[in-house]
């Protein structure tokens, strides 16, 4: 007798589309406009990123890698000089975080700044390493790890802000 | 007392009892006047007690308008001056004025977005300049804005010039600043030397760049290299214009 078994799918527990769309395109406007003004050493922190990596910890690999495709092209459509790098860098970043994130709960605050830690990293390396390939002018390879390295605090900061606050508003409302 | 009155009249002056007493009753009336102009001005102003709450309403209403309508003047005088400082360069370049409005995202290039594209007339390769100088140059045009890479981009290369010699070098940003390089090395560069644009692709000469801040000369290199004060302070722009070539 051959025992049938179901593939095991996990529960979505990501927000709908909508809402992600609608927090990806007020983080990228925010991006473009405001978060210029809080550079610190030239360094901004990515709501962009932070928005992604907050989705993809709770939703699967694919999910997450085309939410991260789709903020990536657009932060490539507002840049005009970065070809495609900020898609291939932002939707491998996303597929990373889905893929820490498993077997933990998504709102875990150590979890989700370990994370995006992690992803600011490697997107920025992948980034970089596709600007370089597109014929970017080498030789600043320092500058930009130890821009990475501040984004990546800078970052981690805003996802436990951002989380803290969501946190606040859930307990008010119930 | 009579007759040192008596004695005092005829003399023609006063007597000191008359002198004593004028004093303390002076003090007196002194007191009595003030007292008596408090409690009329106090009486004065419980009858006005409710005009002076109307008045009062009055005035705080006006000074409210007044201080929206100072705030409205500061903002339009801010932008009145901003305005005129790049109209003579519109003026002279016959260019095309435009407002920064956006960064890149992740502030990896040194760009700005301004509110003019194709549809102004703007095209790609086109020099920006602000009020006091060179900003950079049109990297990518869309209907209706467009891109500046700044000149302090890692990718930035403009031609330039050290008016005091004529000496030629290119300029080219380093992030942060802008350097000069490729100067001769006999040339006898000073700190505060004026650097302007060279004949290129996107300005013609003489659009001032800044000034040196700093000499890197080598015994073993064959150039030169100078580090460049903007006149632009390109991290603050807000209005720049867009010139034709």
């Amino acid at each position: 007798m051959v025992r049938e078994s179901k593939q095991h799918v996990p529960p979505f527990v990501g927000p709908a589309w909508y809402v992600a769309g609608a927090w990806a395109i007020a983080a990228l406007i925010a991006q473009a406009t405001l978060v210029h003004y809080l550079a610190i050493r030239g360094v901004v922190p990515s709501f962009v990123l932070v928005v992604v990596v907050w989705y993809a910890i709770r939703v699967n690999a694919r999910r997450a890698a085309v939410y991260g495709l789709f903020a990536g092209f657009c932060e490539d459509a507002l840049s005009t000089q970065t070809g495609a790098a900020w898609m291939i860098s932002t939707s491998l970043s996303a597929l990373l975080a889905s893929r820490l994130s498993r077997g933990f709960f998504a709102d875990s605050l150590p979890l989700a700044s370990g994370i995006t830690v992690v992803a600011t990293l490697l997107r920025a390396l992948i980034f970089w390493v596709v600007m370089a390939l597109c014929g970017y002018p080498s030789g600043l390879g320092a500058l930009h790890f130890h821009e990475a390295v501040l984004q990546a605090a800078l970052n981690a900061a805003t996802i436990v802000v951002a989380m803290l606050l969501t946190r606040r508003f859930e307990a008010a409302e119930s | 007392m009579a007759l040192l009155q008596i004695g005092a009249q005829r003399s023609g002056s006063v007597s000191p009892i008359a002198t004593f007493a004028n004093s303390l009753f002076g003090v007196a009336e002194t007191a009595v006047a003030a007292t008596a102009r408090g409690t009329r001005a106090l009486g004065d102003a419980v009858l006005a007690l409710p005009s002076l709450e109307r008045e009062n309403a009055a005035l705080r209403e006006s000074n409210r308008r007044l201080t929206q309508e100072n705030a409205r003047l500061h903002e339009l005088a801010a932008a009145y001056a901003a305005e005129s400082s790049v109209r003579p360069v519109v003026d002279l370049y016959h260019g095309i004025e435009a407002r920064v409005i956006g960064f890149p995202p992740e502030n990896e290039s040194r760009a700005v977005t301004i509110d003019k594209g194709f549809r102004a007339g703007v095209v790609r390769d086109q020099g920006v300049l602000a009020a006091g100088g060179m900003v950079g140059r049109v990297a990518a045009v869309g209907p209706y804005s467009s891109t500046v890479l700044l000149a302090t981009d890692y990718t930035s290369r403009i031609p330039a010039i050290v008016r005091r010699g004529r000496w030629w070098g290119i300029a080219r940003g380093n992030l942060s600043s802008v350097v000069v390089e490729y100067l001769p090395q006999d040339a006898p560069l000073r700190v505060g030397d004026v650097v302007v644009t060279g004949e290129g692709r996107s300005f013609h000469s003489g659009v001032p760049i800044g000034t040196v801040n700093a000499i890197e000369r080598g015994d073993g290199m064959l150039y030169q290299t100078a580090v460049i004060k903007t006149f632009v302070d390109l991290g603050a722009l807000d209005r720049v214009v867009v010139v034709p070539r």
